[in-house]
């Protein structure tokens, strides 16, 4: 299979695990506990793009609002749109970034990385300043790159698991239960 | 833009291939081989090349300032002479009256209109002035993954011409079916594969 059929046939693995990672991450309120890592901060905000049906026939549905007001979202979702997109901020130790998550293709949209020492440092050599400032960036782009794929590899480890029609239920009820709300 | 300062967008590729041992002697040479190429004093459609992600007029690279730690920090440049189609239509029209005036005609055939645009538009880009467009890149040499700042199909693609042109390898855009292959092991692999869309209703 080419890299266009992968991305049109396989685009509801990103989509299924951004739903599964909002449900997650309201399951504890924001807690998820990543494996030799620990729990780390995880909550979806303001911003939320759904879409439904391929090609001419594809729909959008944009949400906008503060965590509360997400409920149309969820909405969307139990009537069958899937979330493509969403604001996340991730809180890491001391750590927190805040990114759009374009799940169909795992593109990382307006990132605002954490604010550290280093960023903030104000360095004398303008050389020096460039590379350590660089490598700082990198590092953190990267740090949360990691967090991510830490966050997939737990979605993928359900998913292929016996325990997911399990999980699955657990989902479809907290979607159930926005119906029941709104 | 994104990786010196303010907020980014990127995606991230797999870089396949094998690199030569004097790795870093390698990428100097190709670097400079394909870095960008002025065009102002041209009448060329556009150009692509590297320049420095500090400075998109540094593309000598003389300090090997690509280098940063175990990483290549690379700004790709392409400068394009465009022409809005607005203009092109006015002066197409234009033309097409000041011909129909000169030979007393009430009307330019269908070939003879293919011509006429070929021909301004061919005038129009020249007289145009080339557009930047930069775009930063983080090569991580190690783990051979690469970050591209910009989340634009068109860049993309003409970056992964382009680093193909200069290393002779291979960006493989990770998706997450494959960025599952580098998390996942055969048999999980294969059970991925097999999987289709559930619904959460």
């Amino acid at each position: 299979m080419d890299l266009v059929d992968i991305i049109s046939e396989k685009k509801f693995i990103g989509q299924e695990f951004l739903t599964w990672l909002w449900w997650k991450s309201e399951e504890r309120g924001g807690s998820i506990s990543l494996p030799e890592q620990g729990d780390i901060i995880v909550v979806f905000e303001k911003h939320m793009l759904l879409e439904y049906g391929e090609g001419q026939s594809n729909e959008k549905l944009i949400c906008r609002g503060l965590q509360t007001e997400l409920k149309e979202a969820r909405t969307g979702i139990s009537i069958g749109k899937k979330l493509e997109q969403a604001r996340i901020r991730i809180e890491e130790n001391e750590l927190e970034w805040s990114f759009t998550l374009a799940a169909g293709l795992m593109e990382f949209r307006n990132v605002k990385l954490p604010k550290t020492a280093a960023l903030d440092e104000n360095i004398e050599d303008k050389e020096k300043e460039s590379e350590g400032l660089i490598l700082e960036r990198i590092f953190l782009f990267e740090e949360l790159i990691r967090i991510v794929n830490g966050l997939f590899k737990l979605f993928l480890d359900v998913r292929l698991g016996s325990y997911w029609q399990q999980e699955i239920q657990k989902i479809k009820g907290w979607v159930g239960r926005s119906e029941a709300e709104v | 833009m994104g990786l010196i300062n303010g907020r980014a967008s990127f995606v991230r590729f797999s870089v396949e291939g094998e690199l030569p041992e004097n790795t870093w002697d390698f990428i100097s040479e190709r670097v400079a081989l394909f870095s960008f190429k002025d065009i102002d004093d041209t009448y060329d459609e556009n150009s692509i090349g590297w320049v420095s992600p500090l400075n998109m007029f540094d593309y000598e690279f003389e300090f090997g300032s690509y280098a940063c730690g175990n990483y290549v920090t690379l700004s790709m440049r392409f400068d394009e002479r465009k022409v809005s189609a607005a203009i092109l239509k006015k002066f197409v029209l234009k033309e097409e009256e000041r011909i129909k005036k000169e030979k007393q005609i009430p009307k330019i055939g269908k070939g003879q209109k293919s011509e006429i645009k070929e021909r301004i538009k061919s005038e129009l880009v020249k007289k145009s002035f080339p557009v930047p467009s930069i775009y930063d890149l983080a090569w991580n040499i190690p783990d051979s993954t690469l970050l591209f700042f910009s989340t634009n199909t068109k860049a993309q693609a003409l970056l992964e011409d382009h680093f193909k042109d200069t290393f002779g390898l291979t960006l493989i855009q990770q998706i997450p079916y494959i960025t599952a292959e580098h998390i996942l092991d055969e048999e999980e692999m294969h059970r991925l594969s097999q999987i289709t869309p559930d619904v959460f209703i």
